[in-house]
């Protein structure tokens, strides 16, 4: 890869051979990804039912909301945009990037509506005055071939302001996680052209739409080993993207989100990109802070800030809060292979694992998570919560971690349930934070309770049958 | 707004959520959503956690059926991936009745909705379908579709034993009026006096039943300006009178409006002396409330914002019982230029004695720059006027969508005890400004 070229970058299932469909061995997994190292190698599995899901475009917005002094048109009918009103509402007056929606009616999508956007750019841009315009695609958009990249063209002139269009479809890729993709690839495109001859002290924490807590704590671990930061594309203004390509390395706070980025200032101007898992419980905090130490010769330092912090949390973790506890995680992948750590920390038992994908990026995890417990099967699949019902069914775990909305249906077998994205999950923090959520979950069943052995939305037969029913090899 | 080109922060979903809200708040219905895999969680994140009480269908979490269309599906049609969708949700879940509702891309593309709803009935499933894209407009317009679905394509019920003295309530939409759950059971509570049971169609106890019930009411009550669509389909197809109403009956004067109204197009006796005991127990909480009124300063100017039958029954209430003068009314459901025509003089003659200014907007930011101008004191609206109001630091009370600070689930405004309500919630707001 090089600069990046394109509207769009190529789909994850070609990149990354990413999955988001699979119920099995997880050893049967890794023999497919094993068939080959850079070919698309894995069978692409579809599902012959399927409840809906976060696509691309969702992904993309929520990256966009965490870039300030930016707005952001969104192209399409209204309700590709109605998401968003999390970000004006949950912001709860902290800064976010105002947004607004160009409401194509039936005659803007069937004629287009490049002049409509022109407006919508020029007008939205005179109210807010800000550094960035982001306009993005949407499916009608994708389908009727807006001439977006003239309107940016036009008008990045005329008013005398960067714009950057993001290609989101919603139908480019099965997974949600092609969002980040689509973002960093207009913001590498546009925003770094010349990469600076010298490097910088500073090293570039990648971070996509995490929470602040979450995000504060990285910072914290890389000023504990003495590091200047710099953050993005969360937070970030429109010159910390060109100054990010001067950076001593790259690290990301999530690799699924952060990995095209990393390998865009990788490719585009030599920055290393760390591979590191996530820095979720003790062994994966630890494992994220060694690597960066080895990577800025600070290994002492790392070392010792460890200890300290590991030692700090000892009594917590003596106390094993989910001791015996059977523990269901249905996350994120990159998160679900730290969250695994921190049950395993904690006392618990994984009892079941569902991840929203899989790909090339989570095989040394697939290992581990192998190895840890050869006779789990494991569940790829995002927001498929009948699936996740059929096995909760079966596995009858006593605690449920989840971060989509199918988290409720485990709530309503009567299974007492923590939503992971509300509480800090990452470093030492996040060790805190897991063990006294997941401690009060299962403190006080009552709420849960109520629903126990109340109607169910699935028929009696679905839970007769396999869960994997629905999942089909794709016939090309 | 003939001249929009965008909306920032737009206030109300595409015509997709519209049905999905208005499907999935009739107890056993299952919307089977045709489309690629974001568009029911749009619905998801930007709708359900902003529109008060979650209708039954969407509390179980992600759209329980969608077909998830891939770029295979856009190049070459998704209609046998919607035909594998449907047979496999009767299989999979539970349900009554399967909606069918399509979008943007699945429109684009041509599937054929009705097509594949034929043949799921010819199956034997239970299955409707409305056709639903986004580009149809807003959510308003897929509740209106969605309505005419159940109309048009659920077998009528069998007609046993002596007819039933009911009443359809229509308009009130699900969620874009956050508190319609309350109102709903509110209306139904102020009707059953007159002798006559309300077919609320929504929530609580709201089955298909209550829709195949639908043609045997005997008037249909039209609530806001998007009822009148399906009030004028049920006349058509089945002959039955409507009434409409400006507002929605917030305070003495429009419950009595409404009373009387309702009792002399169904014949029925609307009894003036327990109308008058209901108000003197109002005006005695009034008199309960006086210390405080004067105390922390209720006789304001005020701004209100948000659907048109709501600001109309707020502003009744708060400027004709409580002595507040209306500035400022900005009604946000994106009305025709015919709508406007017809129920905005109505709006307009009631705040004529204060002079207030009424507008059809849904700009957040034009929304927020009127208000800044009127100079008022008091803002109803929803949680985007948050930002402006807490800028002028001027008291704000969320009423309408979105709804981000407050939790709703059976509150409503309308009525006696809905009255009650409001002046207790307004005051709270007063006692936690500045």
């Amino acid at each position: 890869m090089s600069t990046p070229a394109g509207r769009a970058p190529i789909n994850r299932e070609k990149r990354l051979n990413t999955l988001s469909a699979y119920l099995g061995e997880t050893s049967a997994l890794l023999r497919e990804y094993a068939r080959g190292e850079d070919e698309v190698n894995v069978d692409q599995r579809i599902r012959t039912f399927s409840h809906g899901k976060p696509d691309d475009l969702l992904v993309a917005l929520e990256v966009l909301s965490a870039i300030p002094d930016a707005i952001t048109v969104i192209h399409g009918p209204r309700g590709c945009a109605v998401s968003q009103l999390q970000r004006a509402l949950l912001a709860r007056g902290r800064a976010f990037g105002r947004w607004t929606v160009t409401d194509l009616d039936q005659k803007a999508t069937i004629m287009g509506a490049d002049a409509k956007l022109r407006a919508a750019v020029a007008a939205f841009y005179h109210r807010y005055g800000p550094k960035v315009v982001f306009i993005v695609a949407t499916p009608a958009v994708a389908i009727n071939n807006d001439d977006i990249q003239s309107v940016v063209d036009e008008l990045s002139g005329e008013l005398g302001t960067i714009i950057i269009p993001i290609y989101a479809s919603g139908f480019t890729s099965k997974t949600s996680v092609y969002g980040y993709d689509l973002v960093a690839h207009s913001l590498v495109k546009t925003l770094v052209k010349n990469p600076p001859a010298e490097r910088g002290a500073w090293v570039n924490l990648l971070s996509l739409a995490e929470s602040s807590g979450d995000r504060d704590e990285a910072r914290r671990l890389l000023q504990a080993l003495g590091l200047e930061t710099l953050t993005l594309p969360d937070g970030a203004g429109v010159q910390d993207f060109a100054k990010a390509a001067g950076a001593r390395f790259s690290v990301p706070l999530d690799f699924d989100a952060g990995h095209y980025l990393g390998r865009a200032f990788q490719d585009v101007a030599q920055v290393p990109l760390l591979d590191v898992p996530r820095p979720i419980g003790l062994v994966g905090t630890r494992e994220w802070l060694l690597t960066v130490g080895a990577a800025a010769g600070k290994q002492s330092e790392a070392r010792d800030f460890h200890a300290r912090e590991a030692a700090a949390l000892a009594e917590i973790l003596e106390a094993q809060p989910l001791r015996g506890a059977k523990v269901y995680l249905s996350l994120a992948p990159a998160t679900a292979l730290g969250v695994l750590n921190l049950v395993k920390e904690t006392g618990g038992h994984v009892a079941g694992l569902t991840v929203s994908h899989v790909d090339q990026l989570h095989l040394d995890g697939l290992r581990k998570f192998q190895d840890q417990s050869p006779a789990l099967q494991i569940h790829v699949g995002e927001g498929q919560g009948f699936e996740e019902a059929n096995l909760l069914q079966r596995l009858k775990p006593d605690l449920y971690v989840g971060d989509g909305g199918q988290l409720v249906q485990a709530a309503r077998l009567g299974i007492p349930s923590v939503f992971l994205p509300r509480i800090p999950v990452v470093g030492y923090r996040g060790v805190r934070a897991f063990a006294r959520r997941t401690a009060l979950a299962l403190k006080n069943r009552a709420f849960v309770a109520r629903f126990a052995g109340g109607p169910q939305l699935f028929a009696d037969n679905w839970f007769q049958r396999s869960a994997h029913w629905h999942i089909k090899q794709e016939v090309k | 707004m003939s001249t929009h080109h965008h909306i920032e922060q737009a206030r109300a979903g595409c015509a997709l959520h519209g049905a999905l809200a208005t499907f999935g708040a009739i107890e056993g219905v299952t919307p089977v959503i045709h489309a690629t895999a974001g568009c029911g969680i749009q619905y998801e994140r930007g709708v359900t956690p902003f529109g008060g009480a979650l209708p039954p269908c969407a509390a179980w979490g992600p759209p329980v059926s969608s077909t998830n269309i891939s770029e295979k599906h856009v190049v070459f049609g998704g209609g046998s991936r919607l035909r594998e969708q449907l047979k496999n949700t009767v299989k999979v879940v539970a349900a009554d009745l399967y909606a069918v509702v399509s979008s943007c891309a699945t429109e684009m593309v041509g599937d054929d909705l009705q097509a594949m709803t034929k043949e799921g009935r010819e199956q034997g499933f239970p299955v409707i379908c409305a056709n639903t894209p986004g580009f149809h407009g807003s959510l308003h317009v897929g509740y209106e579709t969605a309505a005419k679905a159940l109309i048009e394509q659920l077998p009528a019920a069998g007609t046993n034993g002596a007819p039933r003295r009911l009443v359809n309530l229509l308009g009130i939409v699900p969620q874009q009026d956050p508190f319609w759950q309350g109102h709903l059971s509110q209306l139904a509570q102020l009707i059953r006096p007159l002798g006559w049971e309300a077919n609320v169609l929504f929530g609580t106890g709201q089955t298909v039943k209550s829709w195949q019930e639908v043609p045997a009411a005997a008037l249909n009550v039209v609530l806001s300006p998007w009822g009148e669509k399906t009030a004028r389909l049920l006349q058509e197809k089945h002959q039955t009178p409507w009434v409409s109403f400006a507002g929605l009956p917030v305070g003495p004067k429009a419950i009595e409006r409404f009373l009387k109204t309702l009792a002399e197009r169904l014949g029925a006796e609307h009894n003036p002396s327990a109308f008058r005991a209901q108000e003197r127990a109002l005006d005695a909480w009034l008199a309960r409330l006086a210390p405080g009124y004067f105390q922390n300063g209720w006789q304001r100017e005020f701004a209100v914002v948000g659907e048109f039958s709501l600001v109309y029954g707020l502003t009744e209430l708060l400027a004709e019982t409580l002595g507040l003068i209306p500035k400022l009314v900005v009604v946000t459901d994106p009305l025709s230029e015919e709508q406007q025509q017809q129920w905005l003089p109505q709006l307009e003659s009631l705040v004529k004695p204060w002079s207030a200014k009424v507008v059809v907007r849904e700009d957040a930011g034009e929304i927020a720059d009127l208000i800044e101008q009127s100079g008022v004191e008091l803002v109803l609206g929803s949680s985007l006027e948050r930002e402006v109001s807490d800028r002028l630091g001027v008291p704000l009370l969320v009423v309408s969508f979105p709804v981000a600070d407050r939790l709703i689930l059976n509150r409503g405004y309308v009525g006696f005890d809905g009255a009650l309500a409001l002046i207790e919630d307004l005051g709270s707001a007063l006692l936690q400004s500045p």
